[in-house]
C-alpha cells in the first residue's frame, strides 16, 4: 500500500543515474577503506595478543620494542603450558561445553516441540513461564543457585537438609548441571518447531508412530538449522562463561579455562608472555568453531533477536 | 475435559497430551530448580540478614536501609548508569553504520561482518586480558602507538580519570559487533519497493534513510536497546580482569558490589537486596524505553 502511494508520476527524471555494480566510484572506495580502518581496529587487539605470545620477556619488558616480536618465540607456548596447567583447564572447560551443549539440544528440544505442536492443560501457562524465565538477569538468582549448590541435600557430605558438607561445591555436578538448560534455547526450538507442516506429523500418526518417536524421527530432522544453532550457542556461551565457574569451583583440577587465566593473571604476576600463549590458547577454538559454523552462528544471533 | 482434548489441532487427546507433558517435564524441573527458586529465595532473602553459616535472620527492611547509606553502592549505581549510557547509544550508533555499510553489497563484506564479529565470540575475559596489555603504561599497544606520535599516555586503568572511559571503551568495542548483526538482519527484511518508489520521488539517500530506513528500523532499534542495556547493567567479568572495581571504585558497578557482597563479605541478604534494586531498575527502564518507543509510533 505504502508503494502505490509513493508512486507519483513526474518526479522519475530526477532519479540520478545508479552506480549500482561500478566497484572503482568514489564512494564505494570510501566504504571500503572506513570498512577496513573498522575491521583493523576490531581486530587489532587480537593481532597484538597473538604477536605478545610470541615476544621474549626481555623484548615485552623494553620500552622501545617495536610492534613485531624480533625473533618468534613459539616455545611460550610450550612452557605455558608447563607453567599453569591450560591443557586441565582446557579439558575442563571442553566437558562443560559439550555436556551443556548435549543436554540443552535433547531437553530443550523436546520442550520447545511439545510447547510447539501439542495443546495440554497448562502448555500455555508453562510457555509464558520460559518467557518470564528468559528475562530474569544473572544476578537475581547467581546467588541462590550457589546456596542451593552448597546445600544439596546428600551430597558432598551433606545430611538429608543439606548441612555438614560442601554440597555440590568443587563438582562436576555444579558446573554442568545448573546452567545446562536455557529457556533461550527451549524458545528458539518452539520457534522452529511452529513451522513445520501438520501433514508430516499427522501421515507418521496414520503409520502408528508413538509421539516421542514422531518427535525423534520425523519432526526434529526438519529443524537441523535449530539444532545447529542451539548447539553453537549452547557451546559458545558455556565455553566464556566466568562467573559461575568461579564460584563453585575452589580446586586447580576443576578450574575452567577463563578462570585458570584470570587466576594466572594474579598469582604469577603479569608475565605477559604466557598470559597472552594462555588466552591465545583460550580464544582459538572459539574463533575456528565461529568461522566453521559462522552461517549458524549468525542466523542464530539474528533470528534470536528478531522472532 | 473431554472439550479440552478438543483442542489439539490434531490426534487423539489423552495419549498425546501425557506424552506432550513427559517432553517438557525435564525442562520445567530444571527451570523451577534453578531460575524460579532461586528469584522467589532471592526476594526472601533482600528481607534478611544471612551469612551462610548461621540460619538467615528476617531483618524487614534493614538492607534497604543500610543501601541508603551505603556510599560505595551509590556510586556503583551512578558507574553502571555511566557505563551504560556510554556504551549502549554509541555502541548502537556504531553498530548502525557498520550494518549500513555492509548492506550495500560490497563483495568482501563476509570478511568485514566476520572480523567486526569476533569480539562477540570471544569470552570477556580473555578480551578483558589482552585490553589490560593493551593498556599497560610503559609498553602497552595504546601507549606505544602514542609514543609513535610523541604523546606519554597516562596510566589508563590505575588513573581514576581514565579509567573508566577506558573499559567504556572496551565495551563500545566488544558490543558492535552484535548491534551491527541484528541491524543488518533487520536491514536485509526492509521492502525494497519503498526504496525504489522513493528513489523514483527523488528523495536523496539520507532523506530515504530518515525517513524511511530509521523508522523502519525501529523494533530492531528496540530490540538492540533492551538487550544491550540489559548486558551493560550485568556487566561483571570485564571489571574484574581490568580494575576490580577500582582506582578508589571509580569503576564499581552494581553487579561487581552485589559480588563483594555475597563472595567476599559474605553478606548474602544484603546483596539479595542490592541484587533485587538491580532487577528492579532493569525492569523500570524496559518499561520506560518500551513507553517512549511505542508512544511515538506512527508519527513517522
Amino acid at each position: 500500500m505504502a508503494t502505490t502511494e509513493l508512486h507519483r508520476p513526474g518526479v522519475a527524471e530526477k532519479d540520478r543515474p545508479r552506480t549500482k555494480g561500478k566497484p572503482l566510484s568514489v564512494g564505494r572506495i570510501a566504504l571500503y577503506l572506513t570498512l577496513s580502518v573498522v575491521s583493523l581496529l576490531m581486530v587489532a587487539p587480537f593481532v597484538w595478543m597473538v604477536l605478545t605470545s610470541l615476544k621474549t620477556p626481555v623484548e615485552i619488558a623494553s620500552q622501545d620494542a617495536g610492534l613485531l616480536p624480533e625473533h618468534w618465540e613459539f616455545g611460550n607456548y610450550v612452557d605455558a603450558l608447563k607453567a599453569a596447567p591450560f591443557a586441565t583447564y582446557a579439558r575442563n572447560s571442553f566437558i562443560i561445553a559439550f555436556s551443556h551443549t548435549l543436554i540443552n539440544v535433547v531437553v530443550a528440544s523436546m520442550a520447545g516441540y511439545s510447547l510447539a505442536r501439542i495443546k495440554f492443560r497448562g502448555s500455555e501457562v508453562i510457555f509464558y513461564l520460559f518467557i518470564a524465565a528468559l528475562m530474569i538477569p544473572t544476578y537475581t538468582k547467581v546467588l541462590p543457585e550457589f546456596l542451593i549448590v552448597r546445600f544439596m541435600p546428600l551430597a558432598g557430605g551433606n545430611d538429608i537438609f543439606g548441612q555438614g558438607g560442601s554440597g555440590w561445591l568443587d563438582s562436576w555436578w555444579a558446573l554442568i548441571i545448573p546452567g545446562a538448560v536455557t529457556p533461550f534455547a527451549v524458545f528458539l526450538f518452539r520457534q522452529f518447531y511452529l513451522d513445520l507442516p501438520v501433514e508430516l506429523e499427522e501421515a507418521a500418526r496414520l503409520d502408528g508412530l508413538g509421539e516421542f518417536r514422531i518427535y525423534a524421527r520425523i519432526m526434529t530432522p526438519q529443524v537441523k538449522p535449530a539444532l545447529t544453532t542451539v548447539a553453537l550457542l549452547t557451546f559458545e556461551s558455556s565455553w566464556n562463561n566466568f562467573l559461575w565457574p568461579l564460584l563453585v569451583t575452589r580446586t586447580d583440577s576443576l578450574r575452567v579455562i577463563q578462570v585458570g587465566l584470570s587466576v594466572f593473571k594474579t598469582e604469577n604476576g603479569p608475565q605477559w608472555h604466557f598470559l597472552m600463549a594462555g588466552t591465545t590458547l583460550a580464544t582459538l577454538p572459539m574463533v575456528i568453531l565461529f568461522l566453521i559454523g559462522q552461517r549458524y552462528f549468525v542466523q542464530g544471533f539474528a533470528t534470536a533477536g528478531l522472532k | 475435559m473431554k472439550k479440552r482434548t478438543g483442542r489439539a489441532p490434531t490426534g487423539p487427546g489423552r495419549r498425546r497430551q501425557r506424552a506432550g507433558m513427559l517432553m517438557v517435564a525435564p525442562a520445567l524441573l530444571h527451570a523451577s530448580l534453578w531460575i524460579g527458586l532461586p528469584v522467589v529465595a532471592s526476594v526472601v532473602l533482600a528481607f534478611t540478614k544471612y551469612d551462610v553459616l548461621t540460619a538467615p535472620q528476617f531483618v524487614g527492611l534493614d538492607n534497604f536501609r543500610d543501601m541508603l547509606d551505603d556510599a560505595v553502592f551509590r556510586k556503583s549505581i551512578v558507574n553502571t548508569v555511566v557505563y551504560t549510557f556510554f556504551t549502549v547509544p554509541f555502541g548502537m550508533m556504531l553498530g548502525l553504520l557498520v550494518a549500513l555499510a555492509l548492506h550495500t553489497g560490497l563483495k568482501a563484506r563476509g570478511i568485514f561482518r566476520t572480523a567486526v564479529f569476533i569480539p562477540q565470540v570471544t569470552a570477556t575475559v580473555a578480551i578483558a586480558l589482552v585490553w589490560l596489555w593493551i593498556y599497560n603504561p610503559g609498553n602497552g599497544l595504546l601507549n606505544t602507538l602514542l609514543s609513535f606520535l610523541g604523546i606519554q599516555g597516562p596510566a589508563w586503568l590505575s588513573s581514576t580519570s581514565w579509567a573508566m572511559p577506558s573499559v567504556i571503551l572496551v565495551g563500545i568495542w566488544q558490543g558492535i559487533g552484535m548491534k551491527m548483526l541484528i541491524y543488518l538482519a533487520a536491514l536485509q527484511s526492509l521492502p525494497k519497493e519503498l526504496y525504489e518508489a522513493a528513489s523514483v520521488d527523488g528523495a536523496s539517500k539520507v532523506r530515504q534513510f530518515f525517513s524511511i530506513t530509521l523508522p523502519l528500523l525501529k523494533p530492531a532499534t528496540f530490540f538492540v536497546l533492551i538487550t544491550s542495556m540489559i548486558s551493560a547493567f550485568q556487566s561483571f567479568d570485564q571489571i574484574y580482569i581490568l580494575t576490580d572495581g577500582g582506582p578508589g571504585n571509580s569503576t564499581t558497578m552494581m553487579t561487581f558490589e552485589i559480588y563483594k557482597s555475597a563472595f567476599r563479605e559474605f553478606r548474602i541478604g544484603y546483596a539479595s537486596a542490592q541484587s533485587l534494586v538491580l532487577f528492579v531498575l532493569l525492569m523500570g527502564f524496559t518499561l520506560v524505553n518500551r513507553r517512549i518507543m511505542g508512544g511515538t509510533r506512527g508519527h513517522n
